[in-house]
């Protein structure tokens, strides 16, 4: 596998594990996260530090950045989960923009807006597809369990919700730790794939991004997400484009989905066997039709 | 021992007394009913019983327990289910799931579980789902299980709404408005649905209700609210003879 | 100095308000938060600048130009990315998505059309400025100040005498039930994102002349939610009484603590207002009806 593919694919896999830990908070739960970048380089960030300073084996480091993200959304969400939508949506930009100045201004540690250059490239192809595949697959997973469905439910209606017995702030709570925990290990990945880390790079422009691909994909399906991921990772990588024209077309795709096809490319539709076998037997009764 | 004792509730929406000194027994084992003019707070009291929002005085107590200023989700765990007057279904789940998520209680796998799938789980789920199934066979809508909530017609929404109640395999069965919007026949068969589940699943069944013909046909209990406050409570006879009743409802001065 | 910094907290603070009287009023109507808010304040700061650069119109005209200019914004901007969403009855969560987006879009836009450099509005004013006791009072401080004023006389006028702005005040109450009393929703929405634009047009050119005109410059629309955040959400008045306790706070902690603390303030004073006091300083907050 040439290089140049072998890292498209890698960075698909860094914005998929992002992206899964949205499509579960925003897109199942219905919390509106617009600070995924925030948790991200809480993940790039440790994982960094262990590594470079304390020689720490990558593995480790990677575990304890999305540890330390999924830690830091416990306080966090304590406080914001219990708000209204836009509110918490506001916090949770606040919490990334807060994160970012955090980082600036602890130069000793973090290297300031500089940032962190020379980190060790450990992100290896075969590693990150097998964990982003298996992070899938817990996901998918979670989603069909009743604890998805109790999510979904928050969604749906939170006061019917609460009437049915779930306990709404407690699945906030635990979907906003499980996505939290999926960005720091992405963030992880991504340090260790590029190679250095500034605070820019986890700003605003990041957060647009992912939630652009939660939503191109459909907010209410895992495999609209990893078909997302790939897409939007993959097509401006080919396409050469600029980062400021990228954006720009972000914006314009959130917009326009939201106004002309809101559920994204596969609203709730999920890949699966039963689905597969739909898909057949109504191709086939096409087919019948005509014939 | 009463089922459901209420004691002072009082309810104020900053000047508004919503619920005034509302003194309330309900014994198990019957069919009741709260009745009263719009805006009565009727629905308000369902609201403070199930903890939607806390009392601003008094007291609630279920089954000998205080329940007072507990979150909905608990007192739901307890044993207390409601249907809600403006519908509240989950839209976009299908008309399975909406009964399913209700089942949620009676399985019991973990949140690892939820994410490493377990024999456990699996034949924990297919118990919520043969559940979910015979509910919704009760209320006539097992062929329409994979269907949309939202797609549903309204008649069909208010039974897949009892239904999600019912899966709570509640003791106290609050019931806002059940009738809104049907037409005799329709009520006919929802009284004798109302009865059914009773019979069926052992409940005490609280109802709001404007059609007068559920509620004097149904309930071997009555109190009517006005202003918040309680002003008769009865058999359906005594409410049906009572001066203040009459008056609240039709208002002094008519002619008979 | 004490003195001083009040001074120069209530000059940014009149800045805030403009912008946060019309997130509020949007927010107040429509019942959602308007993120693309401060990026019309960005384009009106732009149209104020290049009219006076390019075309070298006097300042007054500027600002008029910016004030229609980024009201028409606003007006088109409800017109394609919210109104599809009002009529389709769609969840809060799909606006504010919408809202981010055309945010992010506008903001890049402006970065790889105009540029993404920081441009300077000429000064209009002399820069000395005036000495009162032992206070400096910039005469462009004085300006906002009094450009600022003006603006919320003539809107709390618009909103609160004549007949559209009770018009105004039904729909906020219950938009329903207004239309059904034969107010135009369609109109009134319209209407509204006029002058929350306009306001935010003004916000910017004064912004722009007291610090500088950048493509991020919609990032103003966190400082206008903390303001109406804390004032209280939905209340025009509480968004101005925010905005202004918002500038002065926030200057004193940049003055005595640092400049880089100055945006972790304000989220930090966001953070504590929301969860120690969501209905903010002037709001109420309203029950979920079951």
């Amino acid at each position: 596998m040439s290089g140049y593919f072998a890292g498209i694919v890698i960075l698909t896999c860094v914005n998929l594990l992002a992206v899964l830990g949205l499509s579960l908070l925003t897109g199942f739960t219905g919390s509106f996260c617009f600070g995924q970048a925030g948790f991200m380089a809480v993940g790039a960030y440790v994982s960094t530090l262990l590594t470079m300073r304390l020689n720490a084996p990558f593995p480790l480091a990677l575990v304890a950045g999305c540890f330390a993200s999924l830690l830091v959304s416990i306080p966090l969400g304590y406080p914001t989960l219990r708000l209204k939508g836009d509110y918490f949506a506001i916090a949770t930009l606040g919490f990334a923009e807060a994160t970012r100045l955090v980082v600036e201004n602890l130069e000793k540690i973090t290297g300031g807006s500089r940032g962190i250059p020379s980190i060790p490239t450990r992100t290896s192809l075969p590693v990150i597809l097998i964990v982003a595949l298996f992070c899938v697959w817990l996901i998918r997973n979670y989603v069909s369990s009743r604890h998805g469905r109790n999510c979904i439910a928050v969604r749906e209606d939170q006061l019917a919700a609460e009437a049915i017995a779930v306990n709404t702030f407690r699945y906030k709570q635990i979907s906003f730790a499980i996505n939290a925990a999926l960005a720091g290990l992405s963030g992880g990945f991504l340090a260790h794939y590029v190679g250095f880390i500034q605070p820019s790079m986890f700003g605003i422009p990041k957060s647009t991004e992912l939630i652009a691909m939660v939503i191109f994909g459909g907010m209410h399906s895992v495999t609209g997400a990893v078909l997302a991921s790939i897409v939007l990772t993959a097509l401006p990588e080919v396409l050469r484009v600029a980062s400021a024209w990228r954006l720009v077309a972000y914006g314009a795709l959130v917009v326009t989905i939201m106004v002309v096809r809101p559920e994204g490319l596969l609203g709730s539709w999920e890949l699966s066997w039963s689905s597969l076998r739909e898909l057949r037997s109504a191709w086939q009764r096409r087919f019948q039709t005509q014939s | 021992m009463a089922l459901l004792e209420i004691t002072n509730l009082s309810k104020f929406f900053g000047g508004v007394k919503a619920v005034d000194d509302f003194n309330y027994t309900l014994d198990s084992g019957h069919l009741h009913a709260i009745i009263g003019p719009n805006g009565a707070g009727k629905t308000t009291i369902f609201n403070l019983i199930t903890g939607i929002y806390p009392p601003t005085q008094g007291k609630i107590f279920f089954d000998g327990q205080e329940i007072t200023n507990l979150p909905p989700h608990v007192i739901a765990q307890k044993g207390i289910a409601r249907t809600f007057q403006n519908i509240r279904l989950f839209p976009d789940f299908s008309v399975l799931d909406n009964v399913r998520t209700a089942c949620h209680q009676q399985a019991n796998y973990s949140i690892l579980e939820g994410l490493f799938p377990t024999p456990r789980r699996a034949r924990q789920e297919k118990e919520l789902t043969e559940r979910a199934y015979n509910l919704l066979e009760l209320v006539g809508l097992a062929n329409r299980a994979k269907e949309r909530a939202k797609n549903l017609p309204y008649g069909h929404q208010r039974r897949l709404e009892i239904a999600r109640a019912l899966a709570l395999q509640p003791r106290l069965l609050l019931l806002d408005e059940p009738a809104a919007g049907m037409n005799p026949d329709e009520t006919e068969k929802l009284m004798d649905f109302i009865e059914e589940i009773k019979e069926k699943f052992n409940l005490t069944i609280l109802l709001i209700e404007h059609h007068m013909e559920v509620v004097m046909g149904l309930c071997d209990d009555i109190v009517v609210i006005d202003f918040g406050k309680k002003i008769a409570q009865g058999t359906p006879e005594q409410i049906q003879s009572d001066e203040t009743v009459i008056q609240a409802y039709l208002g002094a001065g008519e002619e008979l | 100095m004490i003195l001083q910094q009040i001074v120069n907290g209530i000059s940014i603070g009149a800045v805030y308000a403009l912008i946060a009287v019309g997130y509020s009023l949007v927010y107040s109507v429509l019942n959602f938060s308007n993120f693309a808010h401060g990026d019309v304040l960005m384009l009106g700061a732009y149209i104020g600048f290049f009219s006076l650069m390019l075309l070298k119109v006097p300042f007054p005209l500027a600002i008029a130009l910016a004030m229609v200019g980024a009201g028409i914004i606003a007006m088109i901007i409800e017109k394609i990315a919210y109104r599809p969403l009002r009529l389709r009855r769609a969840p809060l969560l799909y606006f504010m998505i919408s809202a981010m987006g055309m945010s992010i879009f506008l903001q890049n836009f402006t970065i790889v059309t105009i540029g993404p450099n920081f441009r300077t509005y000429p000064d209009i004013f002399p820069v000395k400025p005036f000495a009162v006791g032992n206070l400096s009072i910039g005469r462009l401080d004085l300006v906002i100040l009094i450009v600022t004023v003006i603006v919320l006389l003539l809107l709390t006028w618009l909103v609160y005498k004549t007949r559209i702005g009770i018009a105004i005040q039904a729909a906020a109450y219950n938009m329903r039930v207004a239309s059904l009393m034969g107010i135009n929703p369609d109109l009134i929405a319209t209407l509204v994102f006029l002058l929350a634009g306009a306001s935010a047009g003004i916000g910017g050119v004064l912004f722009g002349m007291k610090y500088t005109v950048y493509p991020w410059m919609g990032m103003l629309t966190i400082k206008a939610f903390v303001a109406a955040v804390v004032g209280g959400l939905g209340s025009l008045p509480g968004a101005v009484v925010g905005a202004f306790v918002l500038g002065i706070t926030e200057t004193f902690a940049a003055a005595y603590i640092s400049s880089a603390f100055r945006d972790l303030f304000s989220y930090l004073l966001m953070t504590i207002i929301i969860v120690a006091r969501p209905a903010g300083l002037m709001g109420t907050v309203a029950q979920e009806k079951a």
